[in-house]
């Protein structure tokens, strides 16, 4: 063979890679408006960056026929590339060839990436399209995805693990996302369940669509097991990577302060019209949030679940930080099962990646009822607690108006370790809302005057408590407060109070680990 | 066709449309009072207001469906 033959061989062998599973279904994926495994890589990745890591890779399967077809590659491209200039490393499943089944090499080969990734403590971003085990592998495949669990568990908090879901994905292949810190799922072409329609038909006699099962807007809004909803396959590439910038290469490092034309000094008068006046009127918390941040940008995180709770990314002064907000707007903003468990793993991903915690409250507590108590709502409410406890990033909050009860404790209280707390003057810091205690602590009083006069009387006693409580100036003068502020100051306050804890350390006693109420 | 559903339970406070009332997707067409607070309810897409299933100082049940617009 001479040497050109030799070049010519390489040249065949990496055209016939790059064909996956064929013209065909390359064609077919296009028509779905779906891109290729390498086209999304791409897409991803700065343009050229990309370094391609075990192309020829194929099967040693011999069970069912399955030797007769080898594709190199075996439905896996992975390696590494940068995104905005950053190391970040990728696997992308490519559902031409076995429909982006999991065979023993494809686990082999997306091991090797996790590896190469948490040593060199860079990003990885899973692009994952893929029906779940190669049934003809047998129990290797059951071995690969255990492979994978494992590495997503020990690599978690010490990398950013970024999941996207962008087809059917099925059985073993909704795991090791869910394990990872954020999935985006493309909107009407993406599915994820443990198992399919098929299967529960013939199990259960349920009949259900895929999309209703586990589509995009399920998992966005009812499950919550997804983060984000994207348009199309570039939309979900494009969410990732603006993802990554609010966050560090890794758990070592901080998140990159960039250069902010947004003044940090910016003072916005039209706060003080946000919070109405009667404090039985709601408002949009996100209208707060967009006056505050740099250039009013606010990326929302899980905007379908929960809306009661608010949780998303900005920058403030150029820095990254993480929101965590009730919202009047949606039930009143009262801390319901589905609103902790948001708040809880939101300030978990903060806390892993030295993200700063934004907490701004109104919230008039914990959500009341049967299915609330029954659902569990004492243990998945104190996963508030422990999450924000446990936290040692920096932790800001500021009070808007209620701070009520148990409510007022958990979300970054100074007791729990929020280190500035302000107060707008519209706060009201109290075990309960006026009506609620008058008609407590009040009632022998309130029993003792004729009939026609207890209305006259409860709304005498109402306006005191409101006047004793339902300020900031009891919470201020304990040094619950550290500052009562007026609304448009909002931005300054807290750019300064980030600043000033920009080397925030926390010692804490050595454990093994805590013991989060799961 | 969809339905405007209590989001918890609560108190009909406004009804801001009748049956027969065409509406926009977002605009608000019942308010309910729950945990001392007014929580304004949308319409869940454009059309008809069908069915008014309450009025203003009925308690309502969560899930229940206050309204159905077609």
């Amino acid at each position: 063979m001479s040497l050109q033959d030799k070049l010519d061989e390489l040249i065949r062998r990496n055209k016939e890679a790059e064909l996956g599973g064929g013209q065909g279904r390359i064609d077919s994926l296009h028509q779905k408006g779906k891109l290729t495994a390498r086209e999304r890589v791409e897409a991803l990745m700065d343009k050229d960056s990309f370094q391609e890591i075990d192309k020829f890779v194929v099967h040693r399967c011999y069970n069912f026929g399955a030797e007769k077809t080898k594709i190199p590659g075996d439905g896996v491209v992975t390696g590494y590339g940068t995104i905005n200039g950053r190391m970040t490393f990728v696997f992308s499943h490519d559902s031409t060839v076995f429909g982006g089944s999991l065979s023993g090499p494809f686990g082999e080969k997306v091991c090797k990436v996790m590896d190469l990734a948490v040593n060199n403590k860079c990003p990885i971003v899973g692009l994952n399209d893929s029906g779940g085990a190669r049934i003809q592998e047998g129990v290797i495949s059951l071995g690969s995805y255990g492979e994978i669990f494992k590495r997503n568990v020990m690599t978690s908090g010490v990398i950013p693990q970024i999941s996207v879901i962008m087809g059917a994905c099925a059985g073993g292949a909704v795991y090791s996302p869910a394990i990872t810190d954020f999935i985006i799922m493309v909107d009407k072409t993406s599915h994820m369940f443990i198992t399919g329609p098929q299967v529960i038909k013939a199990v259960t006699s349920e009949d259900v669509s895929a999309e209703k099962l586990g589509g995009a807007m399920t998992h966005n809004a009812i499950s919550g097991v997804a983060h984000f909803s994207a348009k199309s396959d570039l939309d979900a590439l494009k969410l990732t990577k603006e993802l990554l910038a609010y966050f560090p290469q890794n758990s070592d490092e901080k998140p990159a302060v960039i250069p902010c034309s947004d003044p940090a000094d910016r003072i916005d008068m039209s706060l003080r019209d946000v919070v109405p006046d009667n404090a039985k009127k709601p408002y949009n918390i996100k209208d707060i949030i967009r006056k505050i941040v740099d250039h009013g940008h606010f990326f929302e995180v899980q905007k379908n679940y929960a809306r009661n709770m608010v949780v998303g990314f900005a920058r403030m002064g150029g820095m990254s930080v993480g929101f965590v907000c009730n919202q009047p707007n949606f039930l009143a903003g009262c801390i319901d099962i589905n609103a902790s468990l948001k708040c809880s793993r939101f300030v978990r991903s903060c806390d892993c990646f030295n993200i700063p915690l934004i907490t701004l409250v109104d919230v008039p507590g914990f959500l009341p009822g049967v299915s609330q108590e029954h659902g569990g709502i004492i243990k998945h409410g104190s996963k508030i607690i422990y999450a924000y406890v446990d936290a040692s990033v920096p932790k800001i909050t500021v009070i808007t108006r209620k701070a009520y009860g148990g409510a007022y404790d958990v979300m970054s209280s100074k007791h729990h370790g929020g280190d500035i707390n302000y107060a707008y003057p519209t706060a009201e810091v109290a075990v309960m809302g006026p009506e609620g205690a008058v008609n407590i602590i009040m009632r022998k009083e309130l029993n003792a005057v004729p009939e026609e006069e207890r209305e006259a009387l409860r709304e005498k006693l109402i306006a005191d408590y409101r006047a004793t409580f339902a300020n900031p100036y009891t919470a201020a003068e304990l040094g619950y407060i550290d500052e009562v502020i007026s609304p448009e100051f909002t931005r300054p306050k807290i750019i300064a109070a980030l600043r000033m804890l920009k080397n925030k350390v926390v010692i804490t006693h050595h454990r093994k680990h805590g013991n989060i109420p799961l | 066709m969809s339905e405007v559903l209590a989001p918890m339970s609560g108190k009909v406070i406004d009804l801001k449309v009748k049956v027969g009332d065409s509406v926009k997707e977002d605009d608000e067409v019942i308010i309910i009072e729950a945990m001392k607070m007014e929580m304004p309810l949308a319409a869940p897409q454009d059309g008809t207001v069908k069915e008014v299933n309450v009025k203003v100082g009925d308690s309502i049940d969560p899930d229940a469906v206050l309204m159905i617009i077609e």
